[in-house]
């Protein structure tokens, strides 16, 4: 399987992982806590943990932290990368990104 | 003659005799649909475009996308000035707000160096106020303001007030009102059936500025202030009745008497 197409089977492997994709794009000066991300999309902190840290593996979401508290947010460059990467393996297979 | 931060609003700087003076921490009170939120994009648009003092927004619960979209409609593309670095959304929680600064680096030190931020607004106050004690709130809000200050920012700290119409309550509960430099009123008032909106300057610290209370719109350009709103007594009172003039109340006099209006 090429790079491209994992990509994209690992960002929509689920509907939490989709939606906190389109959350960080949309807004992409946001910078929360994982409970503040969760809130953001009505849902809870458990249901995205598992997704908050692949998207962290996948690069997308950076950490740092902010006194106590472990804030995310995206990072934009290697979001870019990872939209790229996606965009050409659609168009190899005919189908506009 | 001391800089003043302009915030473009022609009216509203000749109220303020020119501007904000710099580094202030200004509180913006106003009730919900008063156009705090809008006063504090145009203060920040007019200061990127216009002066060139860059800045950044932090929202609390509304979503820059929303706010993208909402300032588009003034014709402020605010991600354009964020693709020029001319200006940062930030958008998180009071929770993680509170804890910068406590330890390592503040949460908005990058964002300040990233566009060298001249200007800040913080939409708003209220929702940090939700998240601190009462006891601590002056003491958090001191912090802030600080912080502020030592960064060189000058500051918009909106704050919600509770009522929509009636006499002014208190503007905050902790005496946060006493910490900052300036306060602006955002006022709704029911005038002869209708809803009107007045501003008004209650403090500016070391600065003299415009006593009246003059009456704004929140057109497609953004908040225009108009003249002061003459001829009325008791606005703050969010009933505001018109002052009677001499030939009125004679004229009122002899109606009384006579059931007719009086003549010449």
């Amino acid at each position: 399987m090429v790079e491209g197409e994992l990509l994209l089977k690992r960002l929509l492997s689920s509907d939490a992982k989709a939606e906190l994709l389109t959350l960080f794009r949309a807004n992409p000066g946001l910078v929360d806590g994982i409970d503040g991300v969760a809130r953001r999309i009505g849902r809870t902190r458990a249901s995205v943990e598992p997704e908050v840290e692949d998207l962290k593996r996948l690069g997308i979401l950076s950490k740092r932290q902010v006194g106590k508290i472990e804030v995310l947010f995206l990072d934009r460059q290697k979001d870019a990368e990872v939209q790229k990467a996606v965009e050409r393996y659609l168009s190899k297979v005919g189908r506009s990104f | 003659m001391t800089n003043r931060e302009r915030t473009g609003i022609v009216q509203l700087d000749e109220m303020l005799r020119g501007g904000f003076l710099q580094r202030d921490a200004v509180m913006v009170a106003g009730t919900a649909g008063s156009g705090k939120t809008t006063l504090g994009l145009q203060y920040l648009v007019n200061g990127a475009t216009k002066y060139g003092e860059n800045g950044i927004y932090v929202t609390f619960e509304q979503l820059p996308d929303q706010l993208y979209r909402d300032a588009l409609g003034f014709g402020w593309d605010l991600r354009a000035l964020e693709e020029q670095d001319k200006m940062r959304v930030v958008c998180t929680s009071p929770d993680v707000f509170l804890a910068s600064g406590r330890k390592g680096k503040n949460l908005l030190d990058p964002y300040i160096g990233e566009v060298q931020a001249r200007r800040i607004v913080i939409d708003s106050m209220s929702h940090v106020a939700m998240y601190v004690d009462d006891k601590d709130l002056r003491k958090e809000t001191y912090r802030l303001i600080m912080y502020l200050k030592t960064q060189g920012l000058s500051s918009l700290l909106l704050f919600e007030a509770p009522q929509l119409i009636g006499a002014v309550g208190p503007l905050t509960d902790a005496g946060t009102s006493f910490l900052v430099d300036s306060i602006i009123l955002l006022k709704p008032v029911e005038i002869e059936s209708s809803i009107r909106k007045v501003v008004g300057i209650l403090k500016m610290r070391g600065s003299d500025h415009d006593k009246n209370l003059r009456e704004y719109e929140i057109t497609s350009d953004g908040i225009v202030v108009g003249s002061s709103l003459s001829g009325y007594e008791g606005i703050m009172s969010g009933s505001p009745r018109k002052l009677q003039t001499v030939e009125m109340a004679a004229e009122r006099f002899s109606k009384s008497f006579t059931g007719k209006a009086r003549k010449g």
